[in-house]
């Protein structure tokens, strides 16, 4: 690796410390009985999000979503934050992966 | 995850150790590592990197196979072992070594700007004394249906049977995720012995509930002389 590759690499790494700068706007979603409550989350375009998801059943979940790219297991009564976007306006289909047929939801951007 | 200094700490080694060190020799045509682990989840993975010969040995469709069963064990850690075999048009398929890892998630996935975690290998020949350890910094970052994702790699080598060496290696691999059955990506690989860029397809699709089958088939060119003209690179693995 030549020096200008490595200084460039320096320079994206330490970009990393950087937080972000406004603060990230939380939405929460509970999942109950194997559903996704609310199944309908409505977030702002070009914003990331924080997605605090609750797990209120005894048994794991997982949050899944091609088309937001995640994918997270969720412990029964544990909680976890996936972050999401900045999204182009559209509709963003999830699923909970051990649910499949019931647990289902949307995010809609707008 | 507030887990920032451990980033810090990662990518200090490497900035401090990449101008120092050599490349690493050898091949280093594999596939590239993204900094993420799915709780509870198993791995039971082939894959095979076939070169059109070996530049140092001379050897026609060298190969190597991988054959690796892997679990979570945590939350952010996922570890696998493997059976390393190689063959060749003249040489029939043999175990060659065995491997252990240890994949550490140190960022929540689109958290900051990019996302990290750290690779830990550790490699012993079967029949030689020869051992190889390694730590890469596996970063990501999503731009769009992008995804670019780059590991750097410091392998220290030691043993009877080999001289102690330390080396790095990098893999950048920049993916179209168009479907989840089908992703084109572009992926470059960097050594002491491979200058080598080419394109790969991955794919995955679900075969029942929480089973799928990952794939992934590429053609690596040689940039230069110490590289094969090309290599296949393939992958296979079933996750449950």
């Amino acid at each position: 690796m030549n020096r200008p590759a490595r200084l460039s690499l320096m320079l994206l790494l330490a970009l990393a410390w950087l937080p972000a700068m406004a603060k990230t706007p939380i939405f929460e979603l509970d999942i109950r009985d194997h559903l996704f409550h609310p199944e309908e989350i409505r977030i702002p375009a070009n914003t990331k999000v924080k997605l605090v998801v609750y797990n209120r059943d005894p048994t794991p979940e997982e949050f899944e979503s091609y088309e937001l790219n995640r994918e997270k297991v969720i412990m029964g009564g544990r909680k976890a934050n996936i972050f999401i976007g900045p999204l182009a306006p559209g509709v963003y289909p999830f699923f909970g992966e051990f649910n499949p047929r019931t647990a289902q939801g949307r995010v809609v951007v707008e | 995850m507030k887990q920032l200094p451990r980033l810090a700490q990662g990518v200090a080694l490497c900035c401090v150790l990449l101008p120092l060190q050599g490349l690493a020799d050898g091949s280093v045509i594999d596939k590239i590592y993204h900094p993420y682990v799915n709780q509870l989840e198993w791995e039971l993975e082939w894959r095979a990197v076939q070169q059109r010969d070996d530049p140092v040995t001379g050897e026609a469709r060298y190969q190597t196979h991988k054959l690796g069963l892997g679990r979570a064990v945590a939350e952010y850690v996922f570890a696998e072992i493997y059976l390393i075999g190689e063959a060749s048009a003249d040489r029939s398929l043999q175990v060659r070594a065995w491997e252990a890892e240890v994949l550490w998630q140190m960022s929540e996935q689109g958290e900051y700007l990019l996302d990290y975690g750290l690779l830990f290998e550790l490699e012993k020949a079967r029949d030689d004394d020869i051992w190889e350890y390694a730590t890469t910094l596996l970063l990501e970052r999503e731009l769009g249906r992008f995804s670019a994702t780059a590991n750097l790699g410091l392998v220290y080598e030691w043993g009877d049977d080999i001289a102690d060496e330390l080396e790095t290696t990098a893999a950048l691999q920049a993916r179209y995720r168009h479907s989840p059955l089908l992703e084109p990506a572009l992926e470059l690989y960097l050594g002491e012995d491979t200058r080598a860029l080419g394109p790969v397809l991955l794919g995955m699709t679900r075969i029942g509930e929480r089973q799928s089958l990952r794939w992934e088939a590429g053609v690596i060119w040689g940039l230069d002389h110490s590289t094969a003209d090309y290599s296949f690179r393939a992958l296979l693995e079933y996750e449950f």
